[in-house]
């Protein structure tokens, strides 16, 4: 059986990259294929290792590794893993659930099938890592990372297993999966009990320095309960930051003991499988029927909420992609999270930044500050109601009576709107958050200044982002995920984090231009008028960047009008 | 006028010749059928007319317009219709029908809905989101789509596929009532009773040529050799499948 398995995995990978590989008979593919390697040569493989004196402390890697790979697991378990992690194709569900094939057979095929892509990215994390000096030699890298992503694969399988059973089951879940819970509560309440012990070490003015922080981090997870709760975490880091052979081999053994235990555990959920991965797969295959590379539909029984955005009958005629795409943004249950958890988290921030302390206020400020700002090169690979979705529909929106260009600014410019109200209502609960505290550097009156900024700049940003993005996928239709839904989770990790400096090196040269002019600008008047020079400078940036996105979209709607469907693999 | 003009339409797939020479014309109120085997090109035909698909030779003119110089004027003219119904998941049926509204600049899209629903049976799913109606249904939302902005071309690829019987003559009688009204249709479809009973003229395609075109009467009669034998028998003698019909 597992040679079937092994057959169908690697016959569908090989041929999926034999016709990615077809397109290479295109110059402009070529040309992305070398413009990719150069800058993997130049960015990766290159640069000479850094010096001994800027290594990073093993002890330090090991400990924030731990704690993220905590986070990472403890956020799973309580907002839930993605429910895909379990879905067949419609084909596996075809042949696979009604032939003669045990449940545990087809979970160690999802295994075997998920290996493909962690060996893949376990390669790519270890070019990224390469420059880095930490850890023995590339291939024992190359295993240590594999462990690692198998490990916190099977975990999150494992997770997918237990959440699906108890949502499908309710009571009946429950007893099923009873120590998979009994663990998880304990595992939970351990952590809330720790974050409170933790906090006051936090609460000093030593902590608020990024060395303070750290040593308040590692005092914290010194005690005995959070050391217990990060042991298993650590173990899975080690063979990481190992220095010598020996070391590395004997941080091999708990690690490959935890890998063990982990395949056991979601090889003998078979059970929980059966309830949950036939249905999910089937409503998946159902999904699929309805858009190739989509995310299930769950709407089955459930009212569907009125669109928030009213739309005229009559008016650019284009504003109704722009709609479409803005209304599929409130019905999709992952983004109405989020705006939930803003709005929740922006009340609960003011009012506790006008506490005596205002300690928590301030971690959740700083909280929300760095992810708007990390959501710059996130947000466009996550925010996804444009293009990349729409492609699968180029038929339908090539019979449209529209123009490329307004095909390509509406379907950009609802994703761009997304992604700037998060950001900024991020950078609003990161400004009252701090509304209480008098002492801080920047003053008030500069946090605002920064707010209005970037109420100026983050639309322009945006926009460029999702041009970028989505002229990808319409340049490289065969090379780009298209669908909502994007790789996902610890296996795809490698590849997201490559496809962002890509995207971080582009978004970059684009902004060079207003920044440079911009800045040049204000530096020549800043002597004559003072702060008013920033005027001026704002202005021709704001200019510059559109210029930018009406030369870009203009450009990209050409392409939209010469893109045969058939010819790009999408018809 | 014609309002369909298809002027030595080529589309080549690197060397392979998908379609090649082919001219005709579809006048208001004609139903033309386009049939012939698997891979002879209707497909390609149909999404080169809907402005798909970019043809590597010949002209196409919508209601009077060039589908190459002017082609939002000319798309604004057509509606085209696919075999696989592809909705947007988020939007409910009604809404469907506001967004392909606003794209068309249709004034009265309120007034026109109820009896669009009404005549595709959709009136108590026009709150449902594709992800919760049958694939008949979805057929029947993406055909009320086509309908909606009153288009003076219709196009549409395999129209029957999936419907149900009483959905199959409700979508024979919609569309012979677009024909009634002026539009010019044009459908593809392997079910040779249908474009039998509702086509003013076929064209038969293999491998991307015409191989026959006119109205039933006239390509049986161009075929005395044939007799009376059926449309069938007539269309497997045209691909030279003809000892298929001995079976």
């Amino acid at each position: 059986m597992i040679r079937m398995f092994g057959y169908l995995a690697w016959r569908s990978a090989y041929n999926r990259t034999a016709r990615q590989a077809r397109h290479l008979r295109s110059p402009r593919y070529v040309a992305a294929l070398l413009l990719g390697l150069a800058y993997l040569w130049f960015v990766v493989l290159a640069q000479r290792p850094a010096p001994a004196a800027d290594l990073a402390d093993p002890r330090w890697l090991e400990l924030v590794g731990a704690l993220a790979l905590l986070g990472a697991v403890a956020w799973g378990w309580i907002f839930g893993v993605e429910r895909r992690v379990l879905a067949f194709s419609p084909a596996e569900v075809t042949f696979l659930f009604s032939g003669p094939v045990s449940r545990r057979g087809l979970i160690q095929f999802k295994l075997l099938r998920t290996q493909l892509l962690i060996l893949f990215n376990a390669l790519l994390w270890t070019l990224i890592l390469s420059r880095e000096r930490f850890g023995v030699s590339p291939w024992l890298r190359v295993i240590s990372i594999w462990m690692l992503l198998t490990t916190l694969s099977f975990h999150r399988l494992g997770a997918s297993f237990v959440r699906t059973s108890l949502a499908e089951h309710g009571r009946l879940g429950v007893r099923h999966r009873v120590v998979s819970l009994v663990v998880l509560g304990v595992v939970l309440v351990a952590l809330t009990w720790s974050i409170g012990e933790a906090l006051p070490r936090f609460a000093g003015a030593d902590a608020r320095t990024p060395i303070g922080f750290l040593s308040a981090l590692g005092e914290a997870a010194a005690q005995p309960l959070p050391t217990a709760l990060t042991y298993p975490f650590r173990v899975m880091i080690r063979p990481l930051t190992a220095h010598s052979v020996s070391d590395w081999l004997q941080a091999l053994w708990p690690a490959l003991i935890l890998l063990v235990l982990h395949y056991i555990w979601v090889v003998r959920s078979d059970t929980a499988f059966e309830e949950a991965a036939a249905a999910l797969s089937l409503q998946h295959a159902q999904a699929l029927s309805e858009r190739p590379a989509g995310r299930q539909v769950r709407w089955a029984g459930r009212r569907v909420s009125a669109p928030l955005i009213r739309l005229a009958p009559e008016g650019w005629p284009a504003g109704a992609i722009l709609w479409k795409n803005l209304v599929a943004v409130t019905r999709t249950q992952r983004l109405r999270n989020v705006g939930l958890a803003l709005a929740v988290g922006g009340v609960v921030v003011t009012a506790l930044s006008f506490e005596p302390e205002g300690t928590l206020a301030e971690i959740a400020g700083w909280f929300a500050v760095t992810w708007a700002g990390a959501m710059t090169v996130i947000g466009p690979q996550w925010v996804r109601n444009d293009l990349r979705g729409d492609l699968l529909k180029l038929d339908m929106l090539r019979s449209y009576p529209l123009r490329g260009g307004s095909v390509v600014i509406a379907e950009v410019g609802a994703s761009a709107l997304v992604l700037t109200a998060i950001q900024l209502s991020l950078l609003v609960i990161g400004y009252l958050a701090f509304l209480g505290n008098q002492s801080m550097e920047p003053s008030l009156q500069d946090r605002t200044l920064l707010l209005v900024a970037a109420f100026a700049f983050l639309p322009g940003i945006n926009l460029l982002g999702m041009i970028i993005q989505n002229g990808a996928a319409l340049l490289y239709p065969a090379w780009v995920r298209l669908g909502s839904g994007r790789p996902a989770g610890v296996e795809a990790l490698g590849q997201n984090m490559l496809m962002m400096l890509v995207f971080v090196a582009l978004l970059g040269v684009t902004l060079l231009p207003p920044v440079a002019i911009g800045g040049g600008v204000f530096l020549l008047l800043h002597g004559i008028v003072s702060r008013w020079a920033a005027i001026p400078a704002t202005t021709l940036v704001l200019g510059i960047m559109a210029f930018e996105a009406a030369l870009l979209v203009n450009w990209l709607g050409g392409v939209f009008e010469r893109t045969d469907p058939a010819a790009a693999g999408i018809g | 006028m014609p309002v369909i003009e298809v002027e030595g339409l080529q589309k080549l797939y690197g060397d392979f010749p998908a379609v090649q020479g082919l001219s005709f014309q579809v006048g208001p109120g004609e139903v033309l059928g386009l049939v012939g085997p698997n891979g002879a090109g209707k497909t390609t035909t149909i999404r080169s007319i809907a402005g798909i698909i970019i043809p590597s030779a010949g002209t196409i003119r919508i209601a009077g317009h060039d589908l190459a110089r002017d082609p939002v004027r000319a798309k604004a003219a057509l509606a085209f219709i696919p075999d696989e119904p592809h909705l947007f998941e988020y939007l409910t049926v009604e809404e469907h029908l506001r967004f392909v509204g606003r794209l068309y600049g249709v004034a009265d899209v309120r007034q026109r809905i109820p009896g669009l629903l009404e005549e595709m049976d959709l009136t108590e799913k026009r709150a449902s989101l594709p992800g919760e109606l049958s694939r008949g249904m979805k057929q029947k939302l993406a055909i009320a789509c086509g309908l909606l902005h009153e288009p003076q071309a219709l196009l549409l690829d395999e129209p029957l596929t999936g419907l149900d019987p009483v959905g199959i003559r409700r979508m024979k009688a919609t569309i012979m009532r677009r024909a009634a009204a002026g539009a010019a249709v044009m459908l593809s479809s392997h079910l040779l009773h249908l474009v039998e009973e509702i086509c003013t003229r076929l064209l038969v395609l293999q491998r991307g040529r015409v191989v026959a075109f006119g109205t039933t009467a006239e390509i049986i009669a161009r075929r005395p050799d044939l007799g009376s034998r059926s449309l069938e028998d007539v269309f497997l003698d045209l691909i030279g499948q003809d000892e298929g019909a001995e079976l």
